[in-house]
């Protein structure tokens, strides 16, 4: 018994090795594929950046009305692109590579599924970085009207709408995956509707009085006379 | 000449109107009553051939004598939007007006206020007088002096035109504005089409120092009621500061080579000192200040050196009463909104937004400064104010030229 135990580990042990060293030149050849492809990158981002500074590249399109700046402060146009083109020679680099993988490793189907994932892989790109910069954008426009209305809790309010955009989007670029299934759905619509319970709770039992307190004041109020303002800015 | 942006019903008026020595243009919406009222006062003008021009659809009746000299005659403004605060308004009224008076010929231009104040025989002498004897080609007025009055004017429109642009002039966005032929034919060609539509203003000081024309001040015993009651200041800083910073854009040539300013020659009365009562309560404004301080530095930090968030960190620890912004850290802030203005920073909008905080901080620390002045201290205070925005505009200039190089 103890012999037959050996042998079937021997042999399990055997098909293990045997399928490492079927992969190992499929692996090798992907990563050289994928270190190939990134230097690639690295020089077309390089070329990419030097021929949009020679044309001035950010000055002539700042000179648009809504330009990027404006939406992403720290993101300029030029870094864009190039960031842009970095990462399409990264995931040619990828693509290629599995495609490397499957041939040199007899695996079939890889890429096949590879290629098929990409379109919703892209999708996800986009609405991830769409909603980083929406969110951004709102939370710098919460946070400055709210300094403007002297609201003690500014920062407060921005980070809340900047996080439930960043939550909303996650929750977008999950579902676009179709990674977590009905699971993401469901977490978000608890999330969402549990705050919005929350919220309605709060001023509907926990301000109660305050509400019913204001309004009988609003109505007892006498007729203010307006003070005379005694800044005037124009 | 370049094709007209007038309306086609005030094209056709403009061409029926005959010779025209004199066009006033009433710069926004106006009783009708009360103009007529107001033009039959004006019978001991001794000048002939005046078209008195005002927004409306409908011809009034003729309010005179025939032998009058006067000539009402109504005008259409372009479509605006009516969001639009009140100066843009006016702004559009009186490229308008700028160009009935070179369709009509007109050898004098007065561009007035829609309250009418200024409209008496009096006032229009005065400026007559600058355009035609003296040879002046833009005529500005001085309105009386008040501590708390016209602060945005003060702290940046009226300095920094006079830092960039060369001129002394006290308000280089006033509602009334007299100007030659030539002049009117300048304004009107420096208005594109679009400009009514997005609410650009129109600064004829600007327009005067780029075509090196003469500008005169007229001082005005009379004051026209605040224009900003009930409008949120980031919108009011959009607008006007907006506008002056959209103008340093479009004149960067210009304005790099101007080395230093010179007075502006002055006519009619001494501007009268009003005084201002009692001193405002700046604890509010330190307060707004504060918030922005606690607030906005990553705002800020994408706008202001290094040195200037040191130095605003360091009066928001000061106590409220001894709390002063220094003129260099006020001015700086200013240049430096208006680079970043130009870089597109970030949104415009937000821009402006955070602007006003320490607008506010500025206001406090000159109402605080001024308390105890009279109007006359205050004036002086305002003088330093602008000298130092002269002493700092090679600090503009560098970081104009050399954004990225040149950050203290």
């Amino acid at each position: 018994m103890w012999q037959q135990i050996e042998e079937s580990l021997r042999d399990s042990m055997g098909r293990v090795f045997t399928k490492i060293a079927t992969l190992l030149p499929g692996i090798l050849a992907f990563v050289l594929v994928l270190l190939i492809f990134l230097v690639i990158a690295w020089l077309a981002a390089m070329l990419a950046r030097m021929v949009l500074n020679a044309v001035k590249f950010d000055e002539r399109t700042n000179a648009g009305a809504n330009t990027l700046t404006e939406w992403a402060p720290r993101q300029t146009p030029t870094i864009l692109v190039t960031r842009i083109v970095f990462w399409s020679f990264v995931m040619i680099g990828v693509l290629v590579g599995v495609s490397t993988f499957e041939a040199a490793s007899a695996e079939s189907g890889i890429s096949a599924y590879v290629f098929s994932y990409l379109p919703r892989v892209i999708g996800a790109v986009v609405l991830l970085f769409l909603g980083t910069v929406i969110g951004r954008f709102l939370s710098r426009s919460v946070l400055i009207s709210a300094v403007n209305l002297n609201l003690q809790y500014a920062r407060l309010l921005a980070t809340g709408v900047r996080w439930l955009v960043f939550v909303l989007t996650a929750a977008m670029v999950l579902d676009h995956l179709a990674i977590g299934g009905e699971i993401v759905d469901l977490a978000f619509g608890i999330l969402f509707g549990g705050i919005v319970l929350a919220l309605a709770l709060a001023v509907g039992l926990g301000s109660r009085d305050l509400v019913s307190r204001s309004l009988e004041k609003e109505a007892n109020r006498p007729i203010e006379i307006p003070v005379e303002e005694k800044l005037h800015h124009f | 000449m370049p094709k007209s942006d007038l309306e086609e019903e005030t094209l056709s008026e403009t061409q029926y109107a005959g010779p025209v020595d004199l066009l006033i243009g009433i710069a926004g919406a106006v009783n009708a009553g009360e103009l007529q009222q107001q033009v039959q006062q004006l019978q001991g003008y001794q000048g002939s051939h005046v078209v008195i021009a005002y927004p409306g659809a409908t011809e009034m009746e003729a309010p005179v004598q025939a032998e009058s000299p006067f000539r009402l005659m109504p005008y259409s403004l372009p479509a605006a939007d009516r969001s639009l605060l009140p100066w843009a308004i006016a702004s559009t009224a009186q490229r308008t007006i700028c160009a009935m008076a070179v369709e009509m010929g007109a050898k004098v231009c007065l561009s007035l206020h829609s309250d009418l104040a200024t409209l008496d025989t009096r006032h229009l002498e005065l400026f007559l007088q600058a355009i035609a004897e003296k040879g002046c080609d833009l005529v500005l007025p001085v309105y009386p002096s008040r501590k708390f009055e016209g602060l945005l004017n003060h702290s940046i429109l009226a300095p920094l035109t006079r830092a960039l642009y060369g001129q002394r002039v006290r308000f280089p966005l006033a509602p009334d504005f007299g100007c030659s032929a030539q002049m009117a034919a300048r304004l009107s060609d420096s208005s594109p089409h679009h400009a009514a539509a997005d609410g650009a203003l129109l600064w004829p000081s600007i327009q005067a120092a780029l075509s090196n024309y003469q500008v005169c001040q007229l001082s005005l015993d009379l004051q026209h009621a605040p224009q900003t009651e009930g409008l949120e200041l980031s919108a009011i800083l959009s607008s006007l500061v907006g506008s002056a910073f959209s103008e340093m854009e479009t004149s960067a040539a210009y304005w790099q080579r101007i080395r230093a300013s010179h007075p502006t020659a002055t006519f009619g009365d001494i501007g009268r000192q009003w005084n201002d009562g009692e001193p405002v309560d700046t604890k509010p404004l330190i307060d707004s200040f504060l918030l922005g301080s606690r607030n906005l530095q990553e705002v800020w930090s994408l706008v202001l050196p290094p040195v200037t968030l040191l130095e605003l960190k360091k009066m928001s620890r000061v106590d409220p009463a001894s709390f002063r912004m220094p003129d260099e850290v006020w001015v700086r802030i200013v240049y430096d909104f208006a680079l970043a203005y130009r870089l597109r920073t970030m949104n415009r909008g937000h821009l402006m937004g955070a602007l006003a905080p320490l607008y506010l901080g500025w206001v406090a620390s000159y109402a605080g400064e001024v308390a105890g002045l009279s109007p006359m201290g205050a004036e002086q205070r305002l003088e330093q104010l602008a000298k130092a925005y002269e002493e700092n505009k090679p600090y503009l200039v560098s970081r104009w030229r050399w954004p990225d190089r040149f950050n203290p």
